[in-house]
């Protein structure tokens, strides 16, 4: 039968395509361990590269009206919400927003939300630079994760308090796994060369990698652990209205709903 | 009239998913080119799902089932999707600020024409061409948010005409505006149908405004049939009409008129009597509101400059003015959402912005313009339950006093899918349960149909009389004046510039009077009601001579 068009999900060839430029960003963030002579500028080319690759395949997809108005209002929505963390001490508040969002509206738009929110925002924050292409790719991931955990598990839809402890669960996952990824990004330039912490450029992977666990567990006090905090606390104090603000719009925007044409019908009433 | 045919429906019928109820049955007409064509019909009878059928939207972006066939210009809906139809139809819908994409005039008029890759020059010229057209051309570089209501509905109807359609169509264009800005939409749209040729569909509950530009109406009526025919015959039977028509029927005159000037022409032998002056009715209450010398400042402008004002208990007062007068600063000065900048405002002896909790549940009920502003909950019934909570009353009480008001509410319905009427009706019953000793309310017309205006004038009207209560409303709609308001207070530019009964403010001025009036004028007779009562008398006084 025939049906209004759904809300976006990936094509095979979107989902290859993002396997692929996945693959190159996961590359470009753990090289350090891998130095194979000075080549990791390559590494923040091909990101940028990928990303505009990514973004370019799943815009040629068909992609809905109604999707895309709910991409940019949400988008616009956690565009607004950057600025008021400062970026300081991990205190994001827009993770809560994308991982909510996320959980409504399934894993593929999710995913083009964390890409966008985070694109639009870094626009806002004036946070351009070579990491952009690197946190636009951690973002699309959280927004994947976040919408990929089934909303029934035994034909028993998961709502109210087993899901807010989901969405918990997501967002300390997401934040920790944000600041790792952002930590193997910057930790070969930020310390310069001579700390006990610092990258050692073609080092023993055994080496590098406890110097980077060292790092990470110094950074991660003081920026993971608030992140986590501050979107474990906005998602207890908002999932309620904010899962039943956003389920009605995804049941008012009518997605998947049969259509029909015939010459006469039956009156119902 | 001949013309060719631009929308045809034949024998149309839809039914919604999920509902139990068709929405159209075998609805079968054509729209000529050139024409002018009103839908009305009551709240929620499918007046946006027509105008939605004819560019497709419904089914292909709502879902449904659909008989029969539509076709505009020759192409059917059914197999041409909304964007294959987008150079054909310019939709507008009620809310302007709602579909604007861009900041600046020109921006937006270009918009619609950057999307679908026009060459340069030809949108310089159809950018210039509409500017002209809609008298633009002095707004162009302007940022579309300091517009008036009526300038921006204006800049919407602007870039739907770019596109150059064939239809034009318009869901409740004005139903935000103020008089004055209505009047500017509808001439404009008057002129794109006789100088332009263009077809224009458009929905409208305030009858009175459109009824005069209108070559054809289709009724539909709450059991999904539909009629079409010129205004006379459908306003000869129509529940949904104008002040002038109901006048017609009560007075039993052989045809109704759609305009002041025709029913004045049927009426001449009713005016030959002197009539006597009616009595307004005098309001003893104590008063309730007190404001002396208030002045109010927004940065160097002056909103309020000195107004001294009593409202009493047991008194309906209109205050009225236009956009920007500062009827909405008054208000909120006696709400006490701001401290005044000079003078004060008394509220039973109390300052309003110290007023809180149960206090000021008891003392102050305000409706602002929107209101479902105040709706924070996901039910009616949950709604109905914080009330209860909020104001100390027994459980089930807010809900008793809503079913009172519309009994066929649906208590587990969302607040924002309810009609706006029934939504004024929620949030009345929230705010009127706790019995606020004075209820203010914002432009509470906006959007309704005269049912729902019916409904909003018996409430309003026995909360005062009954309770003795003091209610103050904003609005420009001189019927729900004539109808409910014992006083009239005039505000132009911060000043009060008239204050007195309903019926001296009312009738000395010709642009505020309303159509019963000017049909009756002389005669002092605002509404139906007073015109045959005034009549009964004067005949009853003949026969006794």
């Amino acid at each position: 039968m025939n049906t209004t068009n759904d809300i976006y999900r990936l094509s095979h060839q979107s989902k290859i395509v993002l396997a692929f430029t996945s693959a190159i960003a996961l590359a470009g963030f753990i090289w350090p361990f891998f130095y194979i002579g000075n080549l990791h500028w390559i590494f923040v080319v091909a990101i940028a590269a990928s990303a505009f690759l990514l973004v370019s395949e799943v815009g040629i997809g068909s992609i809905d009206a109604k999707s895309i108005a709910l991409l940019g209002v949400m988008s616009a929505f956690i565009t607004l919400l950057r600025p008021l963390g400062a970026g300081a001490a991990g205190l994001e508040p827009i993770w809560f927003a994308l991982i909510i969002a996320a959980r409504v509206f399934g894993p593929s738009w999710g995913f083009l939300l964390g890409i966008t929110s985070m694109t639009t925002s870094a626009l806002l924050t004036g946070g351009v630079g070579p990491w952009l292409a690197y946190q636009v790719f951690a973002a699309g991931w959280i927004g994947l994760l976040a919408g990929a955990f089934p909303q029934k598990i035994a034909g028993r839809l998961i709502r109210g308090l087993p899901e807010k402890v989901l969405l918990v669960c997501v967002g300390v996952l997401a934040s920790f796994a944000f600041g790792l990824l952002m930590d193997l990004q910057f930790w070969p330039w930020v310390l310069g060369s001579n700390t006990q912490l610092s990258y050692i450029p073609g080092g023993a992977i055994s080496e590098n990698f406890s110097r980077f666990i060292a790092f990470h567990f110094a950074s991660s006090m003081a920026w993971d652990i608030p992140r986590a905090i501050l979107t474990s606390v906005l998602i207890v104090l908002t999932a309620t209205p904010f899962l039943s603000a956003l389920r009605r719009t995804y049941f008012k925007a009518a997605f998947l709903t049969p259509i029909e044409f015939k010459s006469a019908i039956q009156r119902r009433n | 009239m001949g013309g060719a045919c631009v929308i045809t429906f034949n024998n149309v019928s839809l039914i919604y998913p999920h509902s139990l109820h068709t929405v159209f049955e075998d609805l079968s007409f054509t729209i000529e080119e050139g024409e002018m064509v009103l839908v009305i019909g009551a709240t929620g009878s499918g007046k946006s799902s027509l105008l939605r059928l004819i560019n497709g939207l419904v089914p292909h972006h709502t879902g449904g089932i659909l008989a029969g066939d539509i076709s505009v210009d020759g192409i059917s809906t059914s197999l041409t999707k909304p964007g294959g139809l987008a150079h054909l139809i310019g939709i507008v819908g009620q809310n302007p600020a709602h579909g604007f994409v861009t900041d600046t005039v020109e921006d937006e008029l270009v918009f619609g024409m950057e999307a679908l890759n026009f060459a340069p020059e030809i949108m310089r010229k159809r950018v210039e061409e509409i500017l002209d057209l809609l008298s633009l051309a002095h707004l162009r570089s302007r940022s579309i948010s300091t517009l008036s209501g009526g300038e921006q509905q204006r800049v919407a109807i602007g870039s739907a005409l770019v596109m150059h359609p064939k239809v034009l169509v318009l869901d409740e264009p004005t139903s935000a505006l103020d008089p004055i800005a209505a009047e500017e939409v509808l001439s404009i749209l008057h002129r794109l149908v006789h100088d332009l040729g263009l077809t224009v569909v458009v929905s409208e509950h305030k009858l009175e405004r459109v009824i005069g530009f209108t070559d054809r109406i289709i009724a539909i009526s709450p059991d999904g049939k539909a009629d079409i025919d010129i205004p006379e015959e459908i306003l000869k039977k129509s529940l949904i009409a104008p002040p002038i028509v109901h006048l017609a029927r009560a007075l039993n005159l052989d045809s109704v008129g759609t305009s002041v000037r025709e029913v004045r022409r049927m009426t001449t032998h009713l005016r030959d009597y002197t009539p006597l002056l009616s009595q307004p009715r005098q309001v003893t209450g104590e008063t309730v509101v007190a404001i002396e010398k208030l002045n109010h400042l927004y940065g160097e402008k002056m909103a309020l400059r000195e107004i001294s004002l009593d409202f009493k208990a047991g008194e309906i007062t209109a205050v009225m003015g236009r956009n920007g007068a500062g009827k909405s600063t008054l208000f909120k000065s006696i709400v006490g959402f701001h401290k005044a900048s000079g003078g004060q405002v008394k509220v039973l002896g109390n300052d309003p912005t110290e007023l809180s909790g149960r206090q000021r549940l008891s003392t102050i009920g305000y409706i602002p313009q929107e209101p479902s502003d105040l709706l924070i909950h996901s039910s009616v019934a949950k709604e109905c339950a914080a009330s209860d909570r909020d104001n100390g009353l027994e459980d089930g009480s807010t809900f008793a006093f809503l079913q009172r008001v519309t009994p066929k509410i649906n208590p587990d319905a969302h607040p924002r899918d309810l009609s706006e009427g029934q939504r004024l009706s929620l949030v009345l019953a929230l705010i009127l349960c706790g019995a606020p000793d004075v209820l203010i309310m914002d432009e509470p017309t906006r959007g309704l149909d005269y049912q729902a205006k019916s409904l909003l004038v018996d409430t309003l009207v026995s909360y005062a009389r009954n309770l003795g209560k003091c209610v103050l409303i904003a609005t420009h709609d001189v019927e729900l004046v004539a109808e409910v308001a014992d006083r009239v207070v005039f505000l132009a530019d911060g000043d009060v510039v008239a204050d007195g009964t309903t019926l001296d403010v009312l009738l000395s001025s010709p642009a505020f009077a309303p159509q019963v009036a000017k049909v009756m004028s002389p005669a002092p007779w605002l509404t139906v009601k007073d015109a045959l009562r005034g009549i009964a008398q004067i005949s009853g006084k003949d026969s006794q001579e």
